[in-house]
């Protein structure tokens, strides 16, 4: 009885921390990407985390509670925004309130959790939303959660979010630029947006970023020769 | 130029009418968008009906065997968009909601222990080599989980191989498969009724069950009219090709025709396509030295 508690705590505890690291990526993702959050939110240390979420009795986390909804900054804003046009003088941001919700349980994630979020999101009017499970999601539902009409619904593994993969001494820097960029980059170098380099809407940055088909997204890598070196990728 | 992943931009009259544009460019990318608007409706659709079959059959007593007459005309009409990736879909949605993956049975799948990855399954007295002992068969544990028994894993995969394997937009309309899906137990009467005829059925509860399906093929114009709509029939892109095609006789020049007649040059056998050969050269040759 003892060992098994014991055993059993190890393990609990092991999954705190491992959700831990999840939930500080997932800030830095939505303040990478430019959402309002507090610094104190991306540095949570693993104390506070647990008195936050971590079951006092059995040590299990408590996922149901772990919920974010993060408005998006001024600068964020202005990169969503299309170029007015004649059609559409005044052009409204295509970006807004964004909501993360974990998911507990812990197998078999199927259609049935996939509508309950997407209710959510409906009904609460969140412009995008993230569901974040523990083990991979059916095809169907991965259908379904990207068809909401009008909403931005995204999916990630919980193990996918454990590091921070932007971080990684290997990965350039992804910089969305925004229309207007866009607009002086293809002036600048003549170009039509089809004659730019590609990176998929899959990649991983890309995932990480939420970029959507369409954007130009600029990387930064280090040069041996020319100290930095800009290329650019158009979302397809 | 109209770009060609903008159909609802395109199709507006004022893109039409710019100058250096050639309707025909519109037309095809039209043609294209209208084709993928299509292919996704139906994804929508199987979709759509992947969820109403998760909650199937209608009663929870319901006993696999002998299915209820509605459940049955239910399943087989939505099933006839799915290929066999989507109905393997169904299943697992089906067992994710902890039901058995044969869509007509209420029972919960199997559970086996965690920790075992394969189970050995034996089969019926005889079934082995030679008609001998038993057959032996390693099964992994999902396979056996997706489950209630193996009557019901037999059920399914008995509707999955009817299935067609190209997607809907890609039917013919004269195509039979995936269109006209029988159950186990149907297959089985039909085959019953075709070995050794009009045999009685062993039991009441089965003749009850196929008393129930008698009455199936009412509403089939509307059936057909749904089978339309999935297949993308009524879009317009897909009632005639980009190509126009227009059948015309050819004109025959005036004037009769004559059959061939043996010309001297001929008598020897004559050139082949244009060569004389060597031999009937030097003969026509002495023949002539000779006249």
């Amino acid at each position: 009885m003892d060992s098994d508690y014991a055993g059993g705590s190890g393990e609990a505890d092991r999954e705190i921390i491992r959700l831990w690291r999840t939930w500080r990526t997932v800030f830095e993702m939505l303040q990478d990407r430019g959402y309002e959050v507090t610094e104190d939110e991306v540095q949570i240390s693993l104390s506070e985390f647990r008195a936050k979420f971590q079951e006092p009795t059995s040590g299990l986390p408590r996922r149901d509670q772990m919920k974010i909804s993060a408005r998006p900054t001024e600068a964020m804003q202005a990169k969503y925004t299309a170029l007015p046009s004649k059609s559409n003088p005044n052009p409204q941001p295509d970006c807004g309130t964004i909501y993360v919700e974990f998911c507990a349980d812990s197998s078999g994630v199927g259609t049935k959790q996939v509508r309950t979020f997407n209710h959510t999101v409906d009904e609460n009017n969140f412009h995008s939303g993230i569901f974040i499970t523990q083990t991979p999601i059916s095809p169907s539902a991965v259908r379904l959660l990207s068809g909401i009409p009008g909403r931005i619904c995204e999916h990630f593994q919980e193990q996918d979010l454990l590091v921070n993969i932007t971080r990684h001494e290997l990965v350039p820097k992804h910089v969305l630029l925004s229309p207007e960029e866009k607009a002086r980059l293809l002036e600048r170098y003549r170009l039509k947006e089809s004659q730019l380099p590609r990176i998929q809407v899959s990649d991983p940055v890309a995932r990480y970023l939420g970029l959507r088909r369409g954007q130009v997204v600029k990387i930064i890598r280090k040069s041996e020769t020319a100290g930095r070196y800009a290329s650019y990728r158009w979302v397809i | 130029m109209p770009s060609p992943d903008r159909p609802a931009a395109a199709s507006s009259p004022a893109l039409a009418q710019r100058p250096g544009t050639d309707p025909r460019h519109l037309a095809i990318a039209l043609h294209h968008a209208q084709q993928i608007q299509a292919q996704k409706d139906t994804q929508t659709l199987i979709l759509d009906r992947i969820l109403e079959l998760i909650e199937l059959p209608s009663s929870p007593t319901a006993d696999p065997a002998t299915p209820a007459a509605a459940d049955v005309a239910a399943l087989k009409s939505a099933l006839r968009p799915f290929q066999p990736a989507d109905y393997d879909n169904l299943i697992l949605e089906r067992n994710i909601e902890g039901r058995c993956g044969y869509a007509l049975c209420p029972r919960e799948h199997r559970k086996e222990d965690p920790r075992v990855r394969f189970r050995i399954v034996w089969g019926a007295k005889g079934s082995g080599a030679g008609g001998r002992g038993r057959e032996m068969d390693i099964v992994p544990r999902e396979k056996l989980e997706m489950w209630c028994s193996s009557e019901c894993a037999e059920r399914a995969m008995y509707i999955r191989v009817q299935l067609a394997e190209e997607p809907v937009w890609e039917r013919r309309a004269d195509d039979r498969r995936g269109r006209q899906i029988l159950l186990l137990e149907e297959g089985r009467a039909a085959s019953n009724d075709h070995h050794r005829q009009r045999q009685p059925s062993a039991s009441v509860k089965d003749v009850l069950g196929q008393l129930d399906n008698l009455n199936l093929a009412t509403g089939s114009a509307s059936d057909s009219a749904d089978l339309a709509l999935e297949r993308g029939d009524v879009h317009p892109a897909l009632h005639g090709g980009r190509v126009e095609v227009q059948i015309r006789e050819k004109q025959v020049a005036a004037g009769s025709t004559r059959a061939p007649e043996l010309r001297p040059e001929d008598r020897m056998g004559g050139a082949i396509e244009g060569y004389v050969p060597r031999d009937t050269q030097d003969q026509d040759q002495d023949m002539l030295d000779l006249l």
